[in-house]
């Protein structure tokens, strides 16, 4: 039956999830034991996988809700991680499933790594595998989220600094947008607005550099606008 | 975290939110491309804003520990340099938090 099964067309999906499966099922783990760790619900964590899934927005959201933060400045730090997702569709925008409900699902299911996949897709490949491909990946990161959700709900940890796997995810990925970086700027800017905001406001220190940084940009984008004397 | 319909809330919020960035394309894609001033966030933003996570994150753990800054550090500095060789996220994540655990538990 397996056999059968690995004959099957689903198997290229699946291979080619597998190494998304590596780390989704992880991560998602890990995010479902902190969040039951942070005092949350188990269920409420399968809930942010589920409807949510954003990686490093829901890691984002548990220090957050553990601090009681309104609901609109939540949605709004969330508007701003999550902003580079609205440059994935760009490139798939002639490319996805025709039929109106699978196409709205690859919408909502196109994160850093589906958006990958899809992309590395050959063109005209069928809409059956797109589809399946990012039903997978969302199924990974619930799976992990559950796994990760019961132990946290059955485990007394006494090891502190067990959180720290967070620093560690946000270094690693700061890493990776090293590595593929365009200029050193941004970091030099995110860094600078940080050291304005940490000293106004330790607590809402993150939104206010983000906002800082965007401003930078803004500023940026029109100088150099107006030193080539292009009309605005 | 105890009350469950503020968690509930912020979830759906933040996936509402979520949702509507994907899909924004699909809806004003002209524009966006278009738009000279998305794109420059486009390429600028990631990093930034990885950059004001772990610096926040990092500047979090110390807040809770009595000998910072040296185990976050350490620790921070192990995960960078495993990364930026092995490409492998787990096991950055896993040596470093590893380490983290052991230095604040053991040391």
């Amino acid at each position: 039956m397996i056999r059968a099964w690995l004959a099957g067309r689903d198997f290229s999906a699946l291979a080619l999830t597998a190494p998304v499966a590596m780390g989704y099922i992880p991560l998602g783990a890990v995010f479902g034991f902190l969040f039951v760790q942070a005092g949350g619900d188990w269920w409420l964590a399968i809930c942010a996988s589920l409807l949510v899934y954003a990686g490093a927005a829901q890691y984002m959201m548990i220090p957050l809700l553990a601090a009681g933060m309104s609901t609109a400045s939540i949605a709004l730090a969330t508007l701003i991680i999550n902003s580079r997702h609205v440059f994935y569709g760009l490139s798939l925008l002639n490319r996805l499933p025709a039929s109106r409900w699978q196409r709205w699902y690859v919408i909502f299911g196109l994160t850093d790594e589906t958006y990958s996949l899809i992309t590395t897709l050959p063109p005209g490949t069928n809409e059956r595998n797109m589809l399946l491909v990012t039903q997978l990946n969302h199924g990974w990161c619930v799976l992990g989220t559950a796994l990760g959700a019961l132990i946290g709900a059955q485990a007394k940890i006494a090891l502190v600094g067990l959180d720290f796997a967070l620093v560690a995810l946000f270094c690693v990925l700061t890493v990776e947008q090293w590595r593929t970086r365009k200029s050193a700027t941004p970091l030099w800017i995110a860094l600078l607005a940080f050291a304005i905001a940490w000293p106004l406001s330790a607590r809402h220190a993150m939104v206010i550099s983000i906002a800082l940084s965007v401003l930078a940009v803004v500023f940026l984008e029109l100088l150099r606008k107006r030193s080539s004397g292009a009309p605005a | 975290m105890s009350d469950n319909l503020y968690v509930l809330g912020v979830i759906v919020a933040m996936a509402l939110v979520t949702f509507a960035l994907r899909a924004l394309p699909f809806v004003a894609g002209q524009w966006l491309q278009q738009h000279p001033l998305v794109h420059r966030l486009g390429q600028f933003l990631p990093l930034a804003i990885m950059t004001l996570l772990l610096v926040s994150s990092t500047l979090g753990a110390m807040t809770d520990d009595p000998d910072s800054p040296w185990p976050e550090l350490m620790a921070v500095l192990l995960v960078a340099v495993v990364q930026w060789f092995s490409k492998n996220a787990l096991l950055s994540i896993l040596l470093g938090t590893g380490a983290y655990v052991l230095l604040r538990n053991f040391f």
